[in-house]
């Protein structure tokens, strides 16, 4: 009994900050949805399914689209890089190892939109990519390499690539090496050894860390006005969009919902094809 | 070691009250980021020892937002723009001025008073005034550009910045179709829609934060951004050149208000008179180059060099002229047409 009370004693700290902080949110988001907004931005309470309704007209689906090409150009774009980078830190000693998870953590420490900025000056017209480009004469012209859906994607990658390094790594560690070693033994080309052997192994790590970046960049909606130029409109502007400009809550919590819904669909695919959720969180 | 730590904590409260027992005079004020120097506050402390809290934000919304998700009395004096002024009127968030409190009062240009959104100014004080122009870069563009239609041309192919706001961009759509800068009207705006769908393979970015930049840094020719931003880019760079558009263009004014329920009202009033004096004035627009609504007869807050170009000209990037301000339109609430005006930004976009 006396054990009980200690165990929820420690535990209330992280109970009360889900429920204050995530759950309630969510409860009040989902409340809000089936409300109205008045012409000055108040808040009508009433019971409609009118926000989700307005959900399915063509430009809201245009933008769901747009959402996640980006998100999946972003997610399989940070799959190619992480992966090979993972897989070869395997074999490196701990103190490598230590080093190099450190410098990815690194940028963390400062603020991302100070980060973007930073490509702001790689990639302008006048900017260190374009004027090594031209002055090498590899183009006559400075090439368009943001405030486009292609600056998008690299504000995106950049942003979010270490999600995607460090559950890969954890993953790419529980590798077992004679597995791969029987493979080639059995006569397993490499391509065959990275299919049925390698990537079985990563699977859970591969699955976490797409997760962790496909999910926010539907939302990281200054990537998209930074070096976007606000001409990529994704599900985060819109929600945003909808807090502020359109003045309209209830329908921005709608959309909210919907991209809650999506995530856990997301993860029940996950379940189904026979992942465990156990693996998810312990990355 | 115990007795080190207890010391050390006895230290710790000793000064949490310090802070206590210097709190006074107080007074928070809510601003836009980028709009009154940081000297100009800190004078404002100094003269009336006073203690400013000032937060910023950074669009209309974001204020309604701040104000209405805190407790009354958080806030004493905001900077709300016209249209704002009305929603927070409705919402009953304002609290009826004192004039007879404001010795400088008499400042103010009355051209600038008894605007649609405060008849007789019950609620609020005018501050500054703004409008979006065209700024462009004359060594890139040789064309003249006197309306938003010759914006359309091919040859500015992704070479131009508009500022990241639906209103004001629908509006440039509308009026540039020759309907109404705040139409509820369907096809009207249908019609405003097409002509940004036509300009939108010129558009190199929408940007509201710093669409002068793209001028500085040439990465785009041409920007249609606010006036005091084009002042700021002038100034970087003696290329530019503003026109005003000849359909008019939209125009905003900031104003102080006392919110309801403010807990230092009457180191509010003194906040107020003292931006309204023209000394402080000048110092503001020294800084931040927005149309001031003083009353200048010698152009002692607008230096004449500054207000005029070298041929004479008056510059309106430094010194919106009054004829051209009364070509303005207000952004004015438009009730249900906003999810409209939302599904067209959404479309252009």
């Amino acid at each position: 009994m006396k054990k009980d009370r200690l165990k929820w004693l420690l535990l209330s700290p992280v109970i009360i900050y889900a429920l204050v902080l995530i759950l309630l949110p969510i409860v009040y988001i989902f409340i809000l949805s089936f409300q109205t907004s008045g012409p000055y931005g108040e808040t009508i309470y009433n019971l409609t399914f009118y926000n989700y309704i307005e959900l399915i007209k063509s430009i809201y689906i245009k933008v769901f689209a747009v959402s996640f090409g980006i998100a999946s150009i972003t997610t399989i774009v940070c799959m190619i890089i992480a992966f090979p980078f993972a897989y070869f830190l395997r074999e490196k000693s701990a103190r490598t190892k230590t080093l190099v998870t450190t410098l990815v953590m690194l940028p963390f420490l400062t603020n991302s939109l100070i980060r973007l900025y930073g490509w702001i000056v790689l990639l302008r017209k006048t900017g260190i990519v374009n004027t090594i480009l031209m002055n090498t004469g590899i183009t006559d012209h400075p090439l368009s390499l943001m405030y486009n859906t292609f600056g998008t994607c690299v504000g995106m990658v950049y942003t979010l690539l270490p999600f995607m390094i460090l559950p890969l790594i954890s993953a790419c560690e529980k590798i077992d090496g004679s597995l791969i070693e029987a493979s080639h033994d059995l006569g397993a080309s490499k391509f065959q050894t990275f299919i049925h052997v390698i990537l079985p192994q990563v699977r859970t790590g591969l699955f976490n860390g797409s997760l962790m970046v496909f999910i926010p960049s539907i939302g990281y909606f200054f990537i998209s006005d930074i070096l976007g130029g606000g001409k990529v409109m994704l599900i985060g502007n819109l929600i945003k969009n909808q807090f502020y400009t359109a003045r309209n809550w209830p329908f921005g919590s709608a959309i909210a919902i919907i991209l809650i819904i999506m995530t856990f669909i997301l993860i029940g695919l996950y379940k189904r094809s026979g992942g465990k959720m156990d693996d998810l969180g312990g990355a | 070691m115990k007795k080190k730590i207890l010391l050390l904590l006895i230290i710790c409260f000793a000064l949490c009250g310090c802070t206590k027992t210097e709190s006074g005079e107080k007074l928070n004020v809510l601003n836009w980021s980028s709009y009154i120097p940081d000297d100009v506050i800190r004078d404002f402390q100094k003269e009336t020892n006073i203690k400013l809290n000032y937060n910023t934000y950074s669009s209309n919304e974001e204020l309604l937002a701040k104000v209405t998700a805190s407790k009354p009395g958080t806030y004493d004096v905001v900077f709300p723009s016209d249209y704002m002024i009305e929603v927070m009127k409705e919402r009953k968030l304002l609290k009826k001025m004192d004039k007879s409190k404001l010795n400088n009062l008499g400042n103010l240009n009355n051209h600038f008073m008894n605007e649609y959104f405060d008849q007789n100014n019950e609620y609020s004080v005018p501050f500054l005034l703004t409008m979006p122009i065209i700024a462009y870069d004359s060594t890139k563009v040789h064309e003249s550009i006197n309306s938003y239609n010759d914006l359309l041309n091919k040859k500015y192919k992704e070479d131009i910045v508009l500022l990241d706001d639906q209103r004001i961009i629908i509006g440039m759509g509308l009026i540039a179709t020759g309907s109404d800068f705040n139409s509820k009207d369907e096809k009207q705006l249908e019609a405003a829609k097409n002509w940004l769908l036509k300009l939108r393979p010129n558009i190199k970015a929408y940007d509201s934060d710093s669409p002068k930049s793209f001028l500085i840094t040439e990465e785009a020719s041409i920007a249609y951004l606010w006036s005091a931003e084009a002042a700021i880019a002038m100034d970087e760079n003696p290329d530019i050149k503003v026109v005003f558009p000849q359909e008019g263009s939209a125009k905003s004014m900031d104003n102080m208000v006392i919110l309801k329920g403010a807990k230092n009202e009457e180191n509010a009033y003194k906040f107020i008179d003292f931006i309204l004096r023209d000394d402080i004035m000048k110092r503001i627009i020294d800084y931040y180059p927005y149309k001031n609504l003083h009353n200048d007869p010698d152009n002692y807050i607008v230096p004449i060099e500054k207000a005029t170009n070298s041929d004479g000209t008056p510059n309106i990037a430094y010194d919106i002229p009054i004829d051209v301000i009364d070509k303005g339109y207000y952004v004015k609430n438009i009730g249900d047409s906003i999810r409209l005006y939302d599904e067209i930004w959404t479309v252009i976009k």
